[in-house]
């Protein structure tokens, strides 16, 4: 492999958003006053050849945050990190002699390191002896494991990205990747317009911008995916394109398999009702399934999240297995993780249901093996809780002590309520995080500052089983330090110093590899055993590899079971008898609204990191509710309207987005923002603690909800150069912005000028006497408008507008003049009140996040002549960089081609 | 001696009042129709063919007299034009189309047109009649405050626009100011209660003291006939040199009266400008059409115009329009027009920021704008004007009109 070589103050890294898990070059400032300089895409690295998508574009946006976690902190006093230590270690201690260990649990993060999560798992299942070793995976990915493991006998994802650039038939399976993995999405739609003959076909009950490369999109019923490949299975053999020598070679239990599926899914047009679409359609895709040797099935979230979510992967798998469509180039069955770790957890063990190194507790003779690798006094025997029953298991009292690293399960985690219970009731909660303020910080007795990415190192890993460095270059700030090293504390301060000992992060790193090759001799997937002796030098210097990277094998493996041996004991697949079943809730009169949960193009997680860079705020600003324009008009309810959304669990409050992208009862809610950014939009709130039985993994993209418009409400936005509380809102939402605080809000109906100027003057104590403080109004009762602003010795401090129906006003301007030192001029005092300057151009709602170009600019572009997403990129320069508006841009065009007809 | 003859070729028009209106269209007919016309001016007071607007300025010491001309005097005399100032006309003889003057000399005229203008309205206090009680017209009140020595206490009767620029002048001039106003806040024709009140605000910062919503009960006269005190219905009386009475104008028909005119307020006249006599015109704040009568300089313009149409024969009529209030006090601009007085289906929209000295308010039915008023910046002004003289459907751009043109015409392009 090339290696670029890089001047001294940079480093190649990896991003830490997706599981596309791309290189970054991050340089550090010249000079410690300057800010970070932008990133770039790798060029070498095989995940995204110097590609990288707005999020990644930004992260340098996100680096220099105002709320870090920088100390320590025992019950929301700053502590040394000695007595934070002796806190946590002899209350673990404690409640362990107590209760037994299983009284004790981590709950990690797919964010966290490989090194980190290895430490983590080690501590726990072989030190303390819990398994209690749960993760936010168990969210996204824990029932992709499960399917691989039920067939492969191991937790192997047998493609790699360039499979999906070579494949005949892409089918997409509860994936929007054009927003959630946009580098890949945009590898495929790269190579699928090189060979336009390749198929893509999305499987989503959404119509998402991914669908802007699809031949074909099934918009099935919720949850129904599984009934599609139990059809395509016993079709293959109808078509008789099955793989009969492969079957018998390499696999078990076809014929049972086989029977289950006819049975399951008789024929096509019971298979096209069962799923909600149309016979042609299925046809179209059966078709293309017959007919396509080199088939890529590409799933997510949307199969994973589901109560039958392990079922929906081996009814995937077993199509691959029955045409023999896996282990070949271009074909497979390729589960993609939401997250930079995920993977490196898995391949630790860092799952409750996990002992270590892709070993379980069931694996004949594995813990005997790691106990006698470890050297371990106390090994946990059986798994441990996954992630809902271990915060139930806290609520009942049974677990007294929970370590919370890198994640932020007040958001992530169903029914919030429950989880706020639990956490309350707990005896200790320890966060470990790089900020201050999030909704699980909130929760926390003790808080452990971390680095963060760009300070810390170690390795991750891909979806594609790539492994990459992560690399620290940034100091790190305050006392903050590395996860791995605060755990390897807290163990060697409980007793365990010789096992915890480590100088530097590349020893953890060996220690892992070593223990991947301990007694393998090829008996397990997961074999790393080139790197068990890794130098700091080696570790410092290692370039992206794809595991395995077993002793002598040191390029790593692109393609797995292209022998078709598998992991089982006898070597042979497994198929997996299927029968498609729907999402445990349904519609009632009561709940007749299914809601449905994912992500936005330019936020990641919980927002974090994403809501540190106030470019990434503008594609979508607040969070949302998407509904089918027929049912917002039986309901009553208006675009951008406040709208109730209410479950059996708990409510949220959210503006409507009127769409036809949902299908008529069906809604659509992101997961991003938290209570640091709204008051009421954690849409984990309504969703039920349905889990599926045999991953654990939540059916978080269900519930069955109930929609009402707010009634007797007026709509606000306010600018504001301090923070404000905005108790008197019956709705607020934060908008990251470059300078001061932008809210947009909700009001019950009724306000004056002078209310609002009540609200604004209890809002500053300190300056109002010493200063002059001016106050400039706007009211417009034909309208409804109210608008006020707030100069302090003639420069802005606060603006509040208030108008009767939701509209979209471009604070941008607005925010840039709270950091205007000098006095406003006349035409300014006048503009603040409207919302820009006479003479600046309105951008209108920004598409392009990269180069901040805005829907009102496009369509003026377009209206010159400007007749193609090319031309545009020529005119404005939107979409010439990560790409991810292209199929937003391309939507602009036909509009204007209808007109000018 | 006067040489107005019956020249041949030329009709003899007679203008009787030399103020605004007179001396401009003496001068604009001239310029026009000189060949036709033998034109004479007549003017009761010495001065001629000034700008009465300028006199707040000239009072507050801002310009010289030689800013003061409206028109030139001389080049129009150069012209032809005959002028006669300082001698009021005493009677009009109708049926013989002459006039007496002051100075005893009888004119015959073919045409005659009366700018007798205005008063200030004497208000019946007692005491009004005193010679330290005097209006606030002509030059001729300018010289005498100007001749106030020192730091005399004086008193303003009225708060509209007169009354405040005397009082403006007068304090400039290092006076002690009192300015009563009958209603409740300053300006009342012209503005609401907020924008009187940042006025008021302003002029109070200035040294002026207002007593609104009352009117002096009497006035005191000491021995030689002039008022010493000016007694509030409180009881209370304060000190004064001198009292303005700014409450009001009535326009200037006794002439015409007693010549047997039509009047109601002021003179009768149609709308070319034609009193109830074929012969005699009247314009300006003493005439009366429609039942309106004229204070602001911008529909005398047109009557002028119409006036000298009508004269030459050509076809032209005199239509009210609404006509915007421009004003300048103490350097605030100030501009109103239309309804400032909301009824009940109308709304006004609101934009206030005391720290600039800016206000705007709207008055807007149905669709259209219907009043305006603005207080400091008054760019807008000519704008919101067009949108009420053209009845410009508005609805598309409430949200922005408030703010101006230069919003509302970036949003339609």
């Amino acid at each position: 492999m090339t290696t670029t070589v890089m001047p001294a103050s940079s480093v190649k890294t990896t991003c830490p958003y997706c599981g596309v898990g791309c290189g970054v070059n991050l340089t550090i400032p010249d000079s410690v006053n300057q800010g970070v300089p932008p990133v770039s895409g790798d060029m070498d690295h095989p995940a995204n050849f110097g590609r990288l998508c707005v999020k990644g574009s930004s992260l340098a946006q996100t680096i220099k945050s105002d709320d870090r976690l920088l100390a320590p902190m025992l019950n929301g006093q700053v502590v040394s990190w000695e007595s934070a230590i002796e806190t946590v270690s002899s209350k673990i201690s404690q409640v362990v002699k107590d209760h037994g260990p299983d009284a004790f649990a981590f709950y990690l993060s797919g964010q966290i390191l490989t090194e980190d999560y290895y430490v983590a798992n080690k501590l726990a299942k072989g030190f303390i002896g819990t398994a209690n070793v749960d993760t936010n995976s168990r969210l996204c990915m824990a029932s992709a494991v499960v399917g691989y493991k039920r067939a492969f006998g191991s937790d192997t994802v047998p493609c790699n990205y360039e499979d999906l650039e070579r494949c005949d038939l892409l089918i997409m399976v509860g994936s929007n990747a054009a927003w959630t993995h946009p580098i890949l999405y945009q590898r495929i739609a790269a190579a699928k317009k090189q060979r336009p003959d390749m198929k893509v076909v999305v499987i989503d009950p959404r119509e998402t911008a991914t669908c802007d490369i699809a031949d074909l999109h099934l918009a099935i019923k919720p949850g129904s995916d599984a009934a599609i490949f139990s059809f395509l299975l016993s079709d293959s053999v109808q078509a008789d394109i099955v793989d009969h020598d492969f079957i018998v070679k390499h696999t078990n239990g076809f014929e049972t398999a086989l029977v289950q599926a006819r049975a399951s899914t008789p024929n096509l047009s019971y298979t096209a009702d069962f799923c909600g679409i149309g016979e042609q359609d299925l046809v179209r895709l059966v078709g293309w399934w017959r007919d396509t040797a080199k088939t890529i099935t590409f799933y997510s979230q949307g199969v994973n999240q589901s109560s039958s979510g392990v079922d929906k992967c081996n009814a995937i798998i077993n199509c691959h297995l029955a045409t023999g469509r896996i282990g070949k180039e271009g074909a497979g069955p390729f589960s993609i993780t939401g997250q930079p770790n995920a993977m490196g957890g898995r391949e630790v063990g860092g799952l409750a249901n996990q002992l270590a190194a892709h070993m379980d507790f069931a694996t004949p003779g594995a813990q005997d093996l790691v106990q006698r690798f470890w050297q371990a006094p106390n090994m946990a025997t059986e798994n441990g809780l996954k992630a809902v029953d271990l915060f139930q298991a806290i609520e009942e009292g049974k677990v007294k002590v929970v370590w919370i690293m890198s994640t932020n399960p007040m958001v992530s985690l169903p029914d919030t309520a429950q989880v706020r219970r639990a956490l309350e009731k707990c005896e200790l909660v320890i966060v470990s995080d790089c900020k201050a303020h999030t909704d699980t910080t909130a929760m926390a007795d003790v808080l452990f500052p971390a680095t963060g990415w760009s300070e810390k190192d170690g390795t991750v890993t891909n979806s594609e089983r790539r492994i990459s460095r992560q690399r620290g270059l940034l100091p790190a700030p305050g006392e903050a330090k590395h996860d791995w090293w605060a755990i390897c504390e807290v163990a060697k301060k409980m007793g365990f110093q010789s096992a915890f000992s480590y100088q530097s992060i590349h020893e953890i790193f060996a220690e892992h590899a070593a223990l991947s090759a301990f007694e393998n001799n090829g008996k397990r997937d997961f074999d790393i055993g080139h790197f068990s002796q890794i130098t700091k030098a080696e570790y410092d210097a290692l370039t992206p590899v794809q595991w395995p990277v077993p002793k002598g094998r040191p390029e790593g493996t692109q393609r797995m079971f292209e022998n078709g041996r598998f992991f089982t004991p006898d070597g042979r697949a497994r198929f997996v008898a299927i029968t498609p079943s729907l999402p445990k809730h349904q519609a009632s009169l009561e709940w007749p609204f299914t809601l449905n949960t994912g992500r936005v193009r330019d936020q990641w997680h919980t927002m974090t990191r994403t809501g540190d860079a106030a470019s990434l705020a503008k594609h979508t600003a607040q969070p949302y509710v998407e509904i089918h324009p027929q049912d917002a008009r039986q309901l009553g309810i208006k675009d951008k309207a406040l709208v109730r959304l209410t479950s059996l669990y708990g409510e949220v409050l959210l503006k409507a987005k009127l769409s036809r992208a949902v299908a008529p009862s069906q809604v659509f809610v992101p997961i991003h923002w938290t209570q640091q950014f709204a008051n009421a939009a954690v849409v984990s709130n309504l969703i039920p603690q349905v889990v599926d039985p045999l991953s654990g993994q939540p059916e978080s993209k269900h519930a069955q909800v109930r929609l009402e418009a707010v009634e007797n409400i007026c709509y606000g936005m306010i600018v504001s150069a301090t923070p404000l509380s905005l108790a008197d809102c019956l709705y607020w939402c934060r908008i990251p912005s470059e300078q001061g605080f932008h809210y947009e809000v909700v009001w019950p109906k009724g306000q004056t000028q002078a209310s609002l100027k009540a609200m604004g003057a209890g809002q500053s104590k300190v300056t109002a006497a010493v200063k002059k403080t001016e106050w400039l109004e706007y009211s417009n009762p034909i309208t409804q408008q109210i608008r006020v602003a707030r100069l302090v010795d003639q420069t802005l401090t606060l603006l509040m507008y208030l108008h009767p129906q939701p509209e979209s006003l471009m604070a941008d301007w607005l925010i840039s003049q709270l950091t205007i030192n000098t006095a406003l001029s006349v035409s300014d005092r006048l503009a603040i009140l409207v919302g820009i300057p006479a003479n600046v151009e309105e951008k209108g709602e920004i598409v392009c996040s990269c180069y901040q170009v805005g829907s009102k600019q496009i369509k003026k572009a377009i209206a010159t002549g400007i007749c193609s997403v090319e031309a545009l990129g020529d005119t404005l320069k939107c979409g010439t960089n990560c790409g991810s508006c292209l199929p937003e841009l391309k939507r602009f065009i036909p509009v204007v081609a209808e007109l000018s007809a | 001696m006067l040489s107005f003859v019956n020249q041949a070729d030329k009709r003899r028009l007679v203008i009787v009042g030399a103020g605004m209106a007179g001396s401009k269209l003496a001068h604009d007919l001239q310029q026009a129709y000189g060949h036709r016309y033998q034109i004479l001016l007549i003017g009761e007071e010495p001065h001629v063919g000034y700008n009465r607007i300028m006199l707040s300025s000239l009072l507050a010491n801002e310009i010289s007299h030689a800013d003061m001309p409206l028109v030139d005097t001389q080049k129009m005399q150069d012209d032809g034009v005959l002028i006669r100032s300082n001698d009021p006309v005493m009677s009009l003889n109708l049926e013989a189309k002459i006039l007496h003057l002051s100075s005893g000399q009888a004119i015959a005229y073919d045409q005659l047109v009366l700018a007798t203008g205005s008063r200030a309205s004497v208000l019946s206090i007692k005491g009004a009649c005193a010679p330290n009680v005097m209006g606030f017209r002509t030059w001729h009140d300018v010289d005498v405050m100007t001749q106030l020595q020192g730091c005399q206490p004086v008193c303003v009767i009225g708060g509209g626009l007169l009354g405040l620029e005397a009082a403006v002048g007068l304090v400039k001039r290092g006076h002690k100011v009192v300015v009563f106003h009958r209603a409740q806040y300053l300006l009342n024709r012209q503005l609401d209660e907020e924008s009187a009140s940042l006025l008021q605000t302003r002029l109070e910062q200035m040294g002026i003291e207002f007593r609104l919503g009352e009117s002096p009960e009497s006035f005191l006269q000491a021995a030689d006939g002039n008022v010493s005190h000016v007694v509030c219905q409180s009881g209370e009386s304060l000190a004064v040199s001198l009292v303005v009475m700014a409450a009001g104008i009535s326009p200037e028909i006794t002439l015409a009266k007693a010549a047997g005119l039509t009047t109601n307020r002021a003179i009768l006249v149609d709308e070319q400008m034609q009193t109830s006599h074929p012969d005699v015109y009247a314009l300006g704040e003493c005439c009366e059409f429609e039942q309106h009568t004229f204070g602001l300089v911008a529909p005398i313009w047109t009557q002028i115009k119409v006036l000298i149409k009508a004269l030459v024969g050509e076809e032209a009529a005199f239509v009210i329009e609404p006509t915007p209030t421009k004003l300048k006090v103490s350097g605030v601009n100030l501009f109103s027009v239309g309804r400032i007085q909301p009824l009940e289906e109308d709304n006004c929209i609101f934009f206030k920021d005391v720290g600039a000295n800016h206000y705007r308010k709207l008055v807007v039915n149905e669709g259209l704008l219907v009043g305006a008023i603005l207080y400091g910046n008054v760019a807008d002004g000519s704008w919101y004007f067009q949108l009420i003289q053209n009845k410009t459907n508005v609805s598309d751009m409430l949200d922005l009109l408030v703010f101006g043109e230069a919003y509302c015409c970036a949003q339609v392009a």
